[in-house]
């Protein structure tokens, strides 16, 4: 819908590229979205760099596995203040990591985030806060209460998600058509 | 000026350093307003033929607003101003202030807040630091002076601050070593610079070299109008013509003439006075215009900025 004025909280993602000055590049990716940042990664400069891959990645000689945010978090907490931080993958995993740098020290312009690698939307439900997981069309059930969530552009960056409302809070018996997401 | 102003009694004037004295404004009937960390008022000062009007940190606690206090140090080349405050301004007189604004804020998200002062620089310091304790931040002082003329408080700070407070008096022979001052830092900290624009320059050319990223470097400095050479300004809406000479600042010539014009900070940083250019080049000497804004040359900030040549046509 070009009518619809642009939704500012969505955000958007420019090319990323290395930064100057750098003591440390930490590199983090899905399994899925290696083959994206893998040229990048290796024009980072040898001794200053490392690799965080989440999932079983097919080429198994780069990088280390990382099990989860948590460990990843100690990773961060390590970093010298002239750090990097480049992400791929979901986009709610490039807002959890990203939060995860903010909170560690790191200013938004050391932290550079790939394009999603998919149309998968995190979903925060309004009503019951749960959040649902890989939600590609619209309207989508809450995972939390069942009701019949209209998926808005509206993102939240501390969720890393989009918001949900009900779209038939009036008839619940009215299921409007549903709607591949961009 | 743009915003109502606060008449104020000086009540106290303290020699803070040879060269920096300390004067306690309290208001003439009223409240004054309370104030954040980092703010400072702009002096109105009626001296002949205009009045100086320049900027002061504010150096109280902030959570004491029942007066405030600024301090001025002597200036001897430049425009008069701080030769008005130490020579002109005396204990019982009033003088019109504006309300506290602030241009140099801590980022309380900071994990450690490094600050640097040079000579009385120092003085917005003095108001972040009571904030500081009270939040129980993490943070160092370092004070770089010249005990012959600057280097006010330091005792105070050195006894309240204790080992977070370095003082560096460049007479004694006492350097701070930048490099090794910012390389140290570690992830998370924001550096706040106040003083002299050579320590401002080399402090951000430093951390800059060192990868401290852009948005964790903080500074202040209230550059006052220099003075340049003399030019025409044309109003292009009133069709008036007026002169600005050689010790005048253009806004200060507009002001002269009851063009009002918001400002805010007169020193070049808070864009208040941005002002549209229609003719005319611009010898720019703001802080606030982007590089690419300046290339367009359709903006002047009036506080500092000047005609680049003989005439200047803006749209007032």
């Amino acid at each position: 819908m070009p009518d619809e004025p642009l939704i500012k909280s969505r955000p958007t993602y420019t090319e990323v590229s290395l930064r100057p000055n750098t003591q440390k590049h930490l590199f983090v990716s899905t399994a899925q979205s290696l083959s994206r940042i893998r040229s990048l990664y290796e024009a980072a400069p040898k001794g200053e760099k490392a690799l965080y891959l989440f999932g079983k990645p097919e080429v198994t000689d780069l990088g280390t596995e990382c099990g989860s945010l948590s460990e990843l978090d100690v990773v961060i907490n390590a970093l010298p203040l002239a750090s990097a931080v480049y992400v791929a993958g979901d986009e709610g995993f490039l807002w959890d990591v990203h939060n995860l740098a903010e909170k560690a020290g790191l200013a938004s312009e050391q932290i550079q985030l790939l394009a999603p690698e998919s149309n998968k939307r995190r979903l925060f439900c309004t009503h019951c806060y749960a959040i649902t997981e890989e939600v590609t069309y619209s309207p989508h059930a809450c995972s939390g209460c069942g009701r019949l969530l209209l998926v808005r552009d509206h993102y939240s960056k501390l969720h890393g998600a989009y918001v949900g409302v009900q779209i038939n809070a009036e008839d619940p018996a009215d299921i409007p058509e549903t709607e591949e997401l961009v | 000026m743009s915003i109502d102003t606060i008449q104020v009694r000086v009540t106290a004037i303290a020699e803070v350093a040879p060269a920096i004295r300390e004067f306690t404004l309290a208001p003439v009937g009223g409240e004054l307003l309370p104030f954040s960390p980092g703010s400072h008022v702009v002096v109105e000062m009626p001296a002949e033929p205009r009045p100086h009007r320049n900027a002061y940190s504010l150096l109280s606690d902030p959570r004491e607003s029942g007066s405030y206090r600024i301090a001025v140090r002597r200036q001897e080349t430049s425009r008069g101003g701080s030769i008005y405050m130490h020579e002109s301004v005396a204990v019982g007189d009033e003088l019109s202030i504006t309300p506290p604004a602030n241009l140099f804020s801590p980022a309380w998200s900071a994990r450690k807040h490094l600050l640097v002062a040079g000579g009385v620089g120092i003085t917005p310091f003095m108001s972040y630091l009571p904030e500081l304790e009270r939040r129980g931040a993490n943070f160092e002082l370092h004070y770089l002076y010249r005990s012959s003329s600057t280097g006010a408080y330091r005792e105070q700070l050195e006894q309240t601050l204790g080992e977070r407070c370095f003082l560096y008096d460049s007479e004694a022979g006492n350097r701070c070593e930048l490099g090794t001052l910012l390389a140290d830092q570690p992830r998370g900290t924001h550096v706040y610079i106040c003083g002299p624009e050579t320590l401002i320059a080399g402090v951000h050319e430093v951390a800059q070299s060192l990868g401290w990223p852009e948005s964790h470097i903080h500074y202040e400095a209230f550059a006052a109008p220099q003075p340049g050479n003399p030019f025409e300004v044309e109003l292009a809406r009133s069709g008036v013509t007026l002169n600005v000479d050689a010790d005048s600042s253009l806004l200060e010539v507009l002001e002269g003439a009851q063009v009002q014009v918001p400002n805010l900070c007169r020193g070049g940083v808070c864009g208040q006075c941005q002002t549209r250019v229609l003719s005319g080049d611009v010898e720019h000497r703001d802080e606030f215009l982007s590089a690419a804004e300046r290339e367009q040359g359709e903006s002047i900030m009036p506080c500092v900025s000047r005609a680049a040549g003989k005439r200047l046509v803006i749209d007032l």
